[in-house]
């Protein structure tokens, strides 16, 4: 088709045959670029589905290994109890997840889970209601949370410095604050949250696969998941979307806080003790987990059954590394080794782009 | 502004002009004629209107007096040397900067646009090149960002079906060559996604489109395309006003082309009166020392 734009380019002076024949050039040209276009996509298809698909394999090369190495492993009681652990990892991890694929991360949860849990100790040893110290705890951790978005949000600090920050200041404060010791707590039933079951399967089970559908649901059926996305994806997009950015990470930075404060509680009921050390084991493995399950640190990228799948892969681990007796300083190097290839594998989907 | 039954109505606009285009895309000439006689025919009240604004930041003047009006179907090309002001007085258009002096007036109601959310609410959408999409989502599910369409029910879940036939139409009436509304913006063309977010804009009923130079990074093919889109959208009487360095561009697309100089502007000159020469002589200045 002839345009108008062409026509006063060449000012009419040109042979009609050169400007057809440039016309079949760029044709060919466009041709080729769509070609090229068809070919990324299948590249990155492919990347993807090696994604996908090498962490249901790791997971299966993982599950196989310890079976094969311990006896105790595939029996129902070690499973489950396996499934109890990794479900405090599995309750951060899925509100975590939302918040790197908006583009923000928070390293804080770890800390938040050791200060709920100091601080419901410090209420019960005032003889405060257990279910009540619960409570205050979780509008502690909200109020860390929204600390955290309001910092990075409004004040444009990154969110790896701000919770970085806000992490070192709350264990500070909850190993300050505890003197290290570890308080007693519980009564009025307060062990179920942790260490009650339904049938045979224990309670934190529940709460991390009901708030994992939940996450699910959000992250592929709501216009909210849609934002969420965009968001991390490009900000300026969003926003000029009428998308409210800014209100969006803030509310997910108080969910991220929130479920660590839950973390916190449940861990607290399980052990039936207030103490500052609760939260180290997760500084590491609930971003671990994240990455691994493929969201992506630049965020707009992440999917909730790879972090289920993550959570699994780490659950299995950890139970293993316990069974043979191998030594936990261990599990921390194949976690970060973990960590690495899954931010590789990230790289590579990126440069399958260009 | 976003009423449902705008793509609907959208569709049959262009099915109404679908005819018309394709005479015109014969015979170049016929093409901008009705127009810009259409144009100037009627006193249409301009959708966007400019009155004498200014805007200086301390001492420097980064624009004096200008005055900008874009009627219903109207493209106006701005076009000035770097520094001229063309940025500045885009911004102000849609609200991202505000004037030191002057008033706009939209469909000759004075208005104040604190920011471009403002602008927005009343019709005007800027497009610029980059950062207008989220290249991890799909093109249907970018052009239904922030309105997404959800079934009924307590959960309101999304009705991806439904918006994905709505993208493939919308963009369909815009003859818009995209392969799939599925496919992801990332994986598009530069052009693709310039013409995805005009679309996107038309569709969500703007009525005053800003280009803010929308094929310098584009292949010749592209950029011609972008042209055809334009076109589509001005007969859809939608006003566009087309920031571009490309003369022969504006010159093709135009009705009127408004030369902007040391943030003055020089010469409002209609397209059928001009030529890509004259345009550039008044962009330089040379225009202005020969008389």
């Amino acid at each position: 088709m002839s345009s108008p734009l062409k026509h006063d380019v060449q000012g009419g002076g040109t042979a009609p045959d050169s400007r057809a024949e440039e016309l079949a050039l760029e044709a060919e040209d466009q041709k080729r670029a769509e070609e090229r276009e068809r070919r990324l996509g299948r590249r990155r298809r492919f990347i993807e589905q090696l994604q996908g698909e090498g962490l249901i394999l790791v997971l299966v090369v993982v599950f196989i290994l310890i079976w094969v190495s311990s006896p105790f492993f595939l029996t129902q009681q070690n499973l489950l109890t396996a499934a109890s652990v990794i479900s405090v990892l599995g309750v951060m991890a899925v509100a975590e997840t939302l918040l790197v694929i908006s583009g923000e991360i928070d390293i804080s949860i770890g800390s938040v889970m050791a200060s709920t849990s100091v601080l419901m100790g410090l209420m019960a040893a005032q003889s405060v209601n257990v279910w009540l110290t619960a409570v205050i705890g979780l509008l502690f951790a909200a109020g860390v949370g929204t600390v955290n978005g309001i910092i990075t949000v409004y004040f444009k600090i990154n969110s790896l410095v701000t919770t970085l920050g806000t992490y070192s200041i709350f264990l500070g404060v909850a190993y300050a604050i505890s003197n290290t010791a570890t308080v007693s707590i519980g009564g009025h039933g307060f062990g179920v949250l942790g260490s009650g079951k339904v049938g045979s399967i224990p309670v934190p089970v529940f709460f991390f696969l009901g708030l994992w559908l939940i996450g699910l649901v959000v992250a592929l059926f709501t216009a909210l998941g849609r934002h969420i996305y965009a968001t991390g994806d490009s900000y300026d997009a969003a926003v000029r979307s009428g998308i409210q950015a800014n209100k969006l990470r803030m509310g997910l930075f108080i969910a991220t806080s929130l479920s660590a404060g839950l973390a916190g509680v449940i861990t607290t009921s399980e052990l039936g003790s207030a103490a500052p050390q609760i939260g180290d084991p997760y500084l590491l493995s609930v971003v671990t987990a994240v990455i691994l399950g493929g969201a992506s640190l630049r965020g707009g990228r992440g999917t909730m059954l790879g972090t289920l799948v993550a959570v699994a892969i780490l659950g299995v681990l950890q139970n293993g590394f316990a069974l043979l007796q191998f030594s936990t300083y261990l599990e921390d190097t194949v976690l970060g080794s973990l960590l690495i290839i899954a931010v590789l594998t990230d790289r590579l989907v990126r440069r399958a782009e260009r | 502004m976003s009423d449902p039954a705008q793509s609907d109505s959208a569709q049959t606009d262009s099915a109404q002009s679908d005819p018309a285009r394709s005479d015109s895309a014969q015979n170049d000439s016929a093409q901008e004629e009705p127009r810009a006689t259409e144009a100037s025919a009627e006193p249409l009240t301009p959708l966007l209107e400019a009155r004498g604004i200014s805007r200086s930041y301390g001492s420097v003047a980064a624009l004096t007096g200008v005055d900008l009006q874009v009627r219903p179907g109207e493209v106006v090309g701005l076009v000035g040397d770097n520094g001229a002001g063309k940025s500045t007085l885009l911004k102000i258009l849609c609200g991202a900067v505000q004037p030191s002096a002057g008033q706009l007036l939209v469909n000759g109601e004075p208005v104040t646009f604190r920011s471009p959310k403002d602008s927005r609410e009343r019709g005007i959408e800027v497009v610029y090149q980059d950062l207008a999409l989220a290249t991890e989502l799909s093109v249907a599910e970018n052009i239904f960002l922030g309105r997404e369409r959800r079934r009924p029910g307590p959960f309101r879940i999304l009705d991806r079906p439904r918006m994905a036939t709505e993208a493939a139409a919308a963009l369909e009436s815009l003859a818009i060559e995209i392969h799939s509304v599925r496919a992801r913006c990332g994986l598009l063309s530069g052009g693709q996604r310039q013409a995805v977010a005009v679309a996107r804009a038309v569709l969500w009923g703007s009525n005053v489109l800003l280009l803010d130079e929308p094929t310098a990074a584009l292949a010749v093919m592209e950029s011609e395309k972008i042209g055809q889109l334009v076109t589509q959208v001005a007969k859809r009487r939608v006003g566009v006003v087309l920031v571009s360095h490309n003369m022969p561009q504006v010159h093709a697309l135009c009705d009127r082309i408004v030369v902007l100089l040391r943030g003055r502007v020089v010469a409002d000159l209609r397209r059928d009166e001009t030529d890509v020469r004259d345009i550039v002589m008044w962009l330089t200045g040379a225009a202005l020392s020969r008389n």
